[in-house]
């Protein structure tokens, strides 16, 4: 426990000294503030900035519920753009220990490679989740403010069911490193696996079951007010983190 | 107080270790030889427990070599620690690890970085250190627990002459009192501390050699000379099979069977070649290394 607190601890230091936590933070924020800001103000932007020969804006058009606004914000800022610069992020979270001797410092001490790996989670967990958390505040800020209220209960239950996503994808991020040196390719197979988890979850009720992905419908019916907490897709994807962490601690003890 | 036996070692299907064993006693400074990807890295990562193996076993003191972590210290090939640390914190981080306290870490870091010659660089970052510092900071993690084993991997091969005569100068004041292993190519360097080595080829041991060995077989005979023949060709006889010119004024020569420097000198004579020293020749570690690893 005390090794896993110190090298969790290291993780968290490190990223302050580099600067991660600032600008994750406010690469999140500006995702965050975008889309609620375009939504609003789309056809005052296209006025001044031009370029809207021939475009039609509807004045009629409906007004998008908080609720749409929030959502396009989470899947289709934070969890594109924002997923492949966070994997980006930790791409290096074991292959940079490795190629600098630092794996092989730790764990001739007598630390287990379970306090190392969980090390890793954690460290790169709780710096992802600071960064989106404070991003979709501002972006649950703007939205509330520009299109009305929202449950705030339910923002705080998307943000706890998507940050179980995040931990599956960190340790995503951990087992592909434990196969492949380089960093571009943990982060390029990394993004293209949790791709294939978002996809597959669509293609029929039985593989949605069985993806981590679906995790992200339960987040999403936070925000659609849609009461139905699929206690299956919780167990999916804590089941999916476990088998990334017993495979990848296999893997390192082998090679 | 280590003992190696029947070890093997599979890593993506390709064998890097077979039937490894041999064993090293108390306050022995060990050579672990071999030419690049002879398996050197992956035995003494087995040795110190990063890697599992598929057979076979490692003993410290007769006990399985994992409930001995804390009485090993490595030194790894890389050592390139965390470039924001300063040296006392790379030192405190690796001993909070290790399960030692505060109070020990304190006095301890101090005294540590004394012994390697950095203490007037505790608070460098460490990437302000040259490749000798790093070093020298790499082995002051692995002797800050004040371990009874020592393991060096290649512990001097990516250092200039500077900084490879630090660490040099830092191994042989700590084999006075700790066991070593030191894993290197680097034959002279080898041979300034090791009483033993080991010789590993594709995964197996192929020597295990004492440090005092020198192996002659009076096959072969250095000869220096005063003046030069005009050939080297001109030096064979019914004896000398071959003559290789070393240098202006040096020849080896190599009979088919044992030579007699009695008759050497003669046939010297005969040819007015003046001698000015015979000896048998006697191998050292690098020649007997390069026989043992040759394919040839």
């Amino acid at each position: 426990m005390t090794n896993f607190y110190t090298l969790t601890r290291t993780e968290l230091v490190e990223a302050a000294k580099e600067f991660k936590f600032i600008w994750l933070t406010l690469f999140f924020v500006i995702l965050g503030i975008t889309q609620p800001l375009i939504t609003k103000y789309m056809d005052v932007i296209l006025e001044n900035v031009g370029g809207a020969d021939g475009i039609t804006i509807d004045p009629n058009r409906p007004v998008p519920s908080s609720a749409e606004v929030l959502l396009s914000t989470i899947s289709g800022q934070f969890n594109q753009i924002g997923l492949i610069i966070l994997i980006i992020s930790f791409m290096g979270l074991i292959a940079a220990d490795r190629n600098s001797g630092m794996q092989d410092f730790v764990l001739t001490r007598p630390v287990s490679l379970r306090s190392y790996l969980l090390s890793k989670l954690m460290g790169n967990w709780v710096i992802s989740m600071f960064s989106i958390s404070i991003g979709a505040a501002v972006s649950y800020g703007y939205t509330i403010f520009l299109f009305g209220s929202f449950s705030f209960s339910n923002f705080l239950l998307f943000v706890l069911l998507y940050s179980l996503w995040i931990l599956f994808i960190v340790s995503l991020a951990i087992l592909i490193s434990t196969f492949v040196k380089s960093p571009i390719l943990i982060a390029v197979t990394t993004i293209a696996v949790s791709i294939f988890f978002i996809l597959v979850k669509g293609f029929n009720h039985l593989l949605f079951q069985l993806s981590p992905g679906g995790i992200l419908n339960l987040a999403e019916n936070q925000l659609l007010s849609v009461h139905d907490l699929n206690y299956f897709s919780i167990a999916t994807c804590l089941a999916f983190i476990l088998l990334n962490l017993s495979w990848a601690n296999r893997n390192l003890k082998k090679s | 107080m280590i003992t190696v036996e029947k070890l093997h070692k599979t890593i993506k299907k390709r064998k890097i270790l077979s039937d490894v064993t041999f064993s090293i006693a108390e306050g022995e400074c060990v050579g672990l030889l071999g030419p690049n990807g002879a398996g050197k890295t992956t035995l003494i990562k087995c040795m110190t427990g990063i890697l599992q193996h598929e057979q076979g076993t490692i003993t410290f003191n007769s006990n399985p070599i994992v409930q001995h972590k804390k009485n090993i210290g490595y030194l790894s090939q890389l050592t390139d620690f965390k470039p924001w640390m300063t040296c006392e914190e790379s030192l405190l981080f690796f001993g909070k690890l290790s399960g030692l306290d505060k109070g020990f870490l304190k006095g301890n870091i101090s005294a540590v970085l004394e012994e390697v010659g950095l203490k007037d660089k505790e608070n460098y970052k460490v990437d302000q250190l040259s490749g000798g510092m790093k070093q020298r900071l790499g082995i002051a993690q692995a002797i800050l627990h004040q371990p009874l084993l020592l393991i060096l991997d290649e512990p001097v091969s990516a250092l200039d002459p500077i900084g490879r005569n630090e660490v040099k100068k830092l191994i042989s004041r700590l084999k006075k009192r700790t066991t070593i292993i030191i894993s290197t190519h680097i034959l002279d360097d080898a041979s300034e501390f090791c009483d033993r080595y080991i010789i590993i080829k594709n995964g197996k041991i192929v020597g295990n050699i004492n440090g005092e060995f020198q192996k002659s077989d009076r096959k072969q005979i250095l000869v220096k000379t005063g003046n030069v023949p005009q050939t080297s060709e001109a030096l064979k006889s019914s004896e000398v099979e071959c003559v290789e010119w070393l240098s202006p004024n040096t020849f080896l020569l190599t009979g088919a069977e044992e030579l007699d420097l009695k008759k050497v000198v003669n046939d010297f004579a005969a040819k007015e070649m003046d001698i000015t020293s015979i000896e048998f020749y006697e191998r050292g570690i690098k020649e007997i290394f390069l026989e043992m690893v040759s394919d040839t």
